[in-house]
């Protein structure tokens, strides 16, 4: 298998869902069971997907593949020179990885909405959607340049705002996919600040040939400071797509979309676009933007698992962890971590998409029920989805075993090692913190969902374990989120595949006096590394040996801790949680009302723009309208005269304007005649007035 | 003539001994099967293909073919070059298209055993287009456009069942035959005054000698007349609208491309042969100072696009409509001509391989929905757009092209135009250009007011389209919308195909 073949097989994968979403377009009025194409399509996208990650890392392990051509050449243009915009693919470890990803989750999503969404009006359109979406996060993925990635990223946005308010009868729906469209609009703006700069300093959109200019010294207006910001406009785009403080307020409301669709974008997919697209940029982050990075992540994540803990809406819930664990991995990207930043990214996406489709099937069986309070017991009625959720909630607890323990224990580890270089021991603490509250909140949920005696008795009644096509994706999904998928060590993930051989290190560019002093590189060690590759100084790898043991305890310990907890409040109910709400009312009511942000905004921004709206509608009112009416009083003076002026001259113009139009064309009419005599006559007369009026030099 | 020669000569035109033959196999196929003509359409395509590949694997070959050993250089009645090539495969696909689009057509379908004739004059008209395209001798020039208008003239009436065709098609003829009356008046003045017929010799003769100017510009403003008629440029353009509403679709629609490319390719050849002394380093022609081409060609250009444009706007039927908007198009093709550089000459190669998809898809629907309604008229084709969908909005698609609208590949081919009128500081020209565009969008636009916003009312049917048919328009509706998001490949194909043989 050679480079070009793996070219072509991805350039297929991307088409072929838009293929789909085309043909569903279309043809479903006439076809009404034409979605099954679109699973169909999805299915041959997966293995294409399967065999592009095999033949990569068997073959191409540590080669990248690159395809570009030029779009639009505009030739020389005055003062920027040769300028051409190329589009291209770009193929490496990760990118096949998270070829699989997308491609796995969607296709297991295809067929889960299978059951979930059947009898929906719309069923063939919510096809489409999946399809376009699905074609846009892979282009996302697998493009080499940030002009590719913003169209995709755009694509993206619409397609989540089309799912999100996919039943946009209900009004809190399409609030919400207005929301969320409107929140990621501000975010992109930044990013597209960023492109714009890129484009001007570079007269390109290629990240390869972005990064070789950097490291031969040219700098966005010849400044670090710019570059800085450069890279902190970029990673905008990921604070709104990623749902980072502050814009992490639509991906809750965006849960109002159906359940699949929140596994697939709004947990492992789409939102984690933001931190590929932080991976894609890691190489010209500055140390300044790094630490904005780690710092936007480290809160982000310590804010959402506080408000994860007291909600009561089982998605919610979910919505809220998804949020917390988007700012771990930014966070891990912001210290340094990379590769477990992107280990994170995975492991999540398995068993995140695997909570929102266990939820799913509790809700399905619940007939649409959400609220936590009303459930309970579902553990005899529902095993396998039990039993995914228990193996999940492992996961994201940080329990050996599972997946989730290797990736976060690596990159809590990171942000403790860059804390002892560093000295920025805030972040390790929110870490440490949300791994905590995390295993709390989680078994919370499943104790209120599956344990203890039903608190809705109708409803426990009704339900019932949900059928295969729903259960198949929870059992592949709980399988992914085992260990031994990435490494035969339960507990050392970095002898594991994944990280030694998969994933490489982060590669940096930028100028040495912008990077952590733990990063810089001097001449003798550049040797036996790839130019770019960052040598972590010994340091760093010191560090990091030394923040393993603390690390491994201190996460098992807490997590522990927060399982423990959880059981105590509310399967032994050794402390009444209604009477714990009480005691600490202002702590509680902070954390069940999302810290107010959402109020915070809409007495600031909103109101804001709805007062000055006021007020220039006042200023209109009473200013402006004034002075209209005072000219308007002198105005109607002259008026009466230019009106008679008006109706007789400039009318008469207009009128004779199109009166003339009308008289050309009908003169044109008039020498079409139809008479070939008339016309032998028109041409040689034209012919003799050329003659005439035409000189010779 | 000496055989060795001959052969060389013979090697250079392999297209047009394909394209010979391949009539020559058709007309015999005719004969031997006079009942049964469903295999000669493919004879035809057959011949095509071959003839294409020829024409793109010449591409890069040049040469002289049929030298006059008499005369002291060695300039022959045909020069191939690449931009002739270019030409000539544009032509070669229009005339495959053409091929499909009269075996979907009923008119011709109904002609029963004469469809064998219709693909013989086809083929004749070809003949004529790819010699002209080659043609550098005032004599070749006059003789393939001879070759090309007679077997138009009778394509133009070949259904003798209605009235207004063989009215067009005798309008045609009288209007042809005077105007190559005057355009052989010219050449046999361009003779006198210069005392040869070859381009080439032409160039030699003006650069150094001394012509009477008066004479020379009264001969050259006759030879335009008789290349402006088959571009139909105004004021020689009374014949196009009444034979392209008259004539077959088919033949309508190949008129309106594959005959106004050969006129254009040999207008450009005329002058750049003949009139160009040299070429700068930027690719702008420098012409030697005997006659005023640009001014003539700018006020052609403009009395071609204003017309054509303000006339269209008045036209019910629809064919009649696309024969005054090709009208309009030849005037922005002037354009091009009149920046007299290779940028300019990029543009005009550019946007007439735009011009053949969205011109062709316009047409074939008209067809399609003349075939099936009986009517072109506008107001017969309200709410057409909620019967046949499929059809309206591709209808719409070429029809946003044809205005040049982005993001369709009308606009590519419009925005090199106006890039080289503005590269030339012609921004007056440019303005003028713009203007014309957008009173083209009114009568465009009608067109889909009357399918879109009109509700269907009882007596519009449901248009069925065969698979064939879905397939035509989709074979010209994805070029004409990846032409306008992807244009490079185009852009350089069309930069290769510059090349004019030198002396």
């Amino acid at each position: 298998m050679n480079d070009i073949i793996l070219i072509n097989i991805s350039i297929i994968t991307l088409l072929l869902p838009l293929f789909g979403f085309g043909l569903i377009i279309l043809f479903s009025k006439r076809f009404p069971k034409l979605y099954m194409l679109g699973i169909g399509l999805l299915i041959v996208n997966f293995v294409l997907a399967v065999i592009l990650l095999y033949a990569k890392l068997s073959n191409f392990l540590t080669q990248d593949i690159n395809f570009q051509f030029t779009w639009i050449d505009f030739g020389n243009v005055p003062y920027l020179g040769n300028v051409h915009i190329d589009l291209g693919l770009k193929i490496d470890n990760i990118t096949v990885i998270m070829l699989f990803v997308v491609n796995l989750i969607s296709m297991l999503v295809h067929i889960y909405s299978l059951e979930y969404m059947k009898g929906d009006k719309r069923f063939n359109r919510y096809y489409a959607y999946l399809g376009i979406f699905t074609f846009s996060m892979i282009g996302i993925v697998i493009a080499n340049n940030l002009l590719m990635i913003y169209i995709f990223w755009e694509l993206v946005g619409l397609s989540s705002y089309l799912l999100i308010g996919f039943w946009y009868e209900k009004k809190s729906a399409a609030d919400a996919s207005k929301k969320a469209f409107i929140t990621n609009r501000v975010g992109d703006l930044g990013m597209f600040i960023g492109i714009l700069i890129v484009f001007t300093t570079y007269h390109t959109f290629t990240f390869d040939s972005i990064f070789e200019q950097i490291s031969n010294g040219v700098l966005p207006f010849d400044s670090n400071a710019w570059l800085t910001a450069t890279g902190i406009l970029i990673f905008m785009g990921a604070v709104g797509k990623s749902a980072q403080f502050p814009l992490h307020v639509w991906l809750p409301d965006a849960m109002e979309g159906p359940t699949p669709v929140s596994a697939l974008i709004h947990s492992a997919t789409m939102v984690a676009a933001g931190v590929y697209l932080s991976l894609r940029i890691f190489a010209m982050l500055t140390a300044d933007a790094m630490l904005v990075i780690a710092v936007v992540g480290g809160f982000t994540s310590f804010l959402a698992a506080t408000i994860a803990i007291t909600q009561n809406d089982i998605k919610r819930v979910l919505a809220y962890s998804t949020v917390s664990q988007l700012g771990y991995m930014v966070m891990a990207v912001g210290v340094g971590a990379f590769q477990y930043a992107f280990f994170h990214l995975i492991t999540h996406a398995f068993f995140k998409s695997n909570l929102f489709l266990g939820s799913g099937s509790v809700i399905h069986a619940m007939h649409h029920e959400q609220d936590m309070r009303q459930m309970g017991g579902l553990r005899k009625k529902m095993p396998v989805t039990y039993a995914a959720f228990i193996v999940s909630s492992l996961a994201i607890s940080g329990i050996p075993l599972t997946s989730g323990f290797l990736s976060k224990d690596g990159l809590l580890a990171g942000s403790l090692a860059f804390a002892h270089l560093t000295g920025h021991w805030l972040l390790p603490t929110f870490g440490f913190l949300v791994a905590l509250m995390t295993a709390f909140y989680m078994f919370r949920l499943v104790i209120m969902t599956f344990h203890g005696e039903p608190r809705n008795k109708e409803k426990y009644n009704h339900a019932h374990e949900s059928p295969f096509v729903m259960v198949l994706p929870l059992i592949v999904l709980t399988a992914l989120s085992l260990f031994f998928w990435y490494t035969p060590n339960p507990v050392g993930p970095e002898q594991g595949w994944f990280l030694s051989e998969w994933v490489r290190p982060a590669e940096t560019v930028v100028p040495q006096e912008t990077r952590f002093d733990f990063m810089k590189t001097t001449g003798e060690e550049v040797s036996g590394h790839s130019a770019g590759a960052v040598v972590f100084s010994e340091e760093y790898e010191h560090a990091m040996h030394w923040a393993h043991i603390p690390t491994l305890i201190l996460s098992l310990l807490l997590g522990g801790l927060g399982i423990l907890f959880a059981f105590v409040i509310y399967h032994w109910r050794k402390i009444d949680p209604d009477e714990l709400a009480e005691k600490f009312k202002s702590l509680y009511l902070f954390s069940l009302n999302k810290w107010y942000v959402d109020e915070f905004y809409q007495a600031t921004f909103i109101a804001g723009t709805l007062k000055l709206s006021y007020l220039l509608s006042l200023f209109d009112k009473y200013v402006v309208d004034g002075i209209v009416n005072g000219t308007a009083f002198v105005t109607r003076g002259i008026s009466t005269v230019s009106g008679i002026f008006d109706k007789y001259v400039v009318d008469g113009l207009v009128n004779f304007t199109a009166f003339l139009s009308g008289l050309i064309g009908l003169g044109f009419r008039r020498l079409q005649s139809g008479r070939i005599q008339t016309y032998l006559v028109l041409v040689i007369f034209s012919l003799i007035l050329l003659l005439l009026f035409f000189e010779p030099f | 003539m000496d055989f060795t020669s001959l052969y060389d000569s013979l090697s250079l035109i392999k297209p047009e001994i394909v394209i010979s033959v391949t009539l020559l196999l058709i007309v015999i196929f005719d004969l031997i099967f006079h009942k049964n003509k469903t295999l000669i359409p493919y004879i035809a395509l057959a011949g095509l293909i071959i003839g294409g590949i020829y024409v793109l694997s010449d591409i890069s070959n040049s040469g002289f073919a049929f030298v006059i050993s008499s005369t002291s250089n060695n300039f022959g009645l045909l020069a191939l070059d690449s931009f002739g090539s270019y030409f000539k495969f544009l032509i070669i696909i229009t005339s495959i298209l053409i091929v499909f689009f009269a075996k979907h057509s009923l008119e011709i379908k109904n002609t029963g055993t004469r469809q064998g004739e219709f693909y013989t004059l086809l083929f004749g008209m070809i003949l004529g287009m790819m010699f002209m395209i080659s043609a550098s001798d005032l004599i070749m020039i006059y003789v393939s456009m001879e070759l090309l208008s007679f077997s138009s003239y009778v394509l133009a009436g070949f259904i003798k069942l209605r009235d207004r065709n063989s009215e067009a098609s005798l309008k045609y003829i009288i209007f042809g035959g005077v105007a190559s009356g005057i355009m052989l008046f010219g050449i046999s003045l361009i003779y006198g005054l210069t005392g040869t017929t070859n381009l080439y010799q032409i160039n030699q003769v003006l650069q150094s000698a001394h012509v009477n100017l008066i004479v020379l510009s009264f001969s050259l403003l006759l030879v335009v007349a008789g290349i402006g008629y088959k571009i139909s440029a105004v004021p020689f353009h009374f014949w196009t609208p009444d034979v392209y509403e008259g004539a077959p679709v088919s033949i309508t629609a190949f008129l309106s491309v594959a005959s106004k490319a050969a006129g254009f390719a040999i207008l450009i050849r005329l002058i750049k042969t003949a009139f160009v002394s040299n070429i700068d380093s930027v690719g702008n022609w420098q012409l030697i100072p005997v006659f005023d081409w640009q001014t003539l060609l700018a006020v052609l250009a403009i009395l071609t696009m204003t017309l054509g444009n303000f006339a269209a706007l008045w036209q019910d039927n629809l064919k009649r409509m696309l024969a005054y908007s090709s009208i309009a198009h030849a005037g922005y093709l002037l354009l091009g001509i009149v920046v007299f550089s290779e940028i300019g000459i990029e543009a005009v190669l550019i946007y007439f391989a735009v011009y053949m998809l969205m011109n062709l898809g316009s047409f074939y629907i008209v067809m399609l929905i003349a075939d099936k309604t009986g009517s072109e008229n506008i107001d017969d084709y309200g709410g057409l757009g909620y019967v046949t969908p499929f059809l309206g909005v591709s209808f719409a698609v070429f029809l946003v092209s044809l205005t040049g609208l982005p993001p369709t590949a009308g606009f590519i081919g419009k925005l090199y135009l106006f890039i080289a009128l503005i590269d030339a500081k012609m921004t007056t020209l440019a303005v003028i250009a713009v203007l014309n565009s957008v009173v083209s969008l009114y009568y465009y636009i009608r067109v889909l007011k009357h399918m879109f916003l009109k509700k269907p009312d009882g007596n519009v049917r449901e248009i069925k389209l065969s698979a064939a048919n879905i397939v035509y328009i989709v074979i010209l509706l994805i070029p004409v919308l990846l032409l306008g998001i992807y244009f490079t490949p185009l852009v350089n194909f069309a930069e290769s195909c510059l090349a004019f043989l030198h002396f």
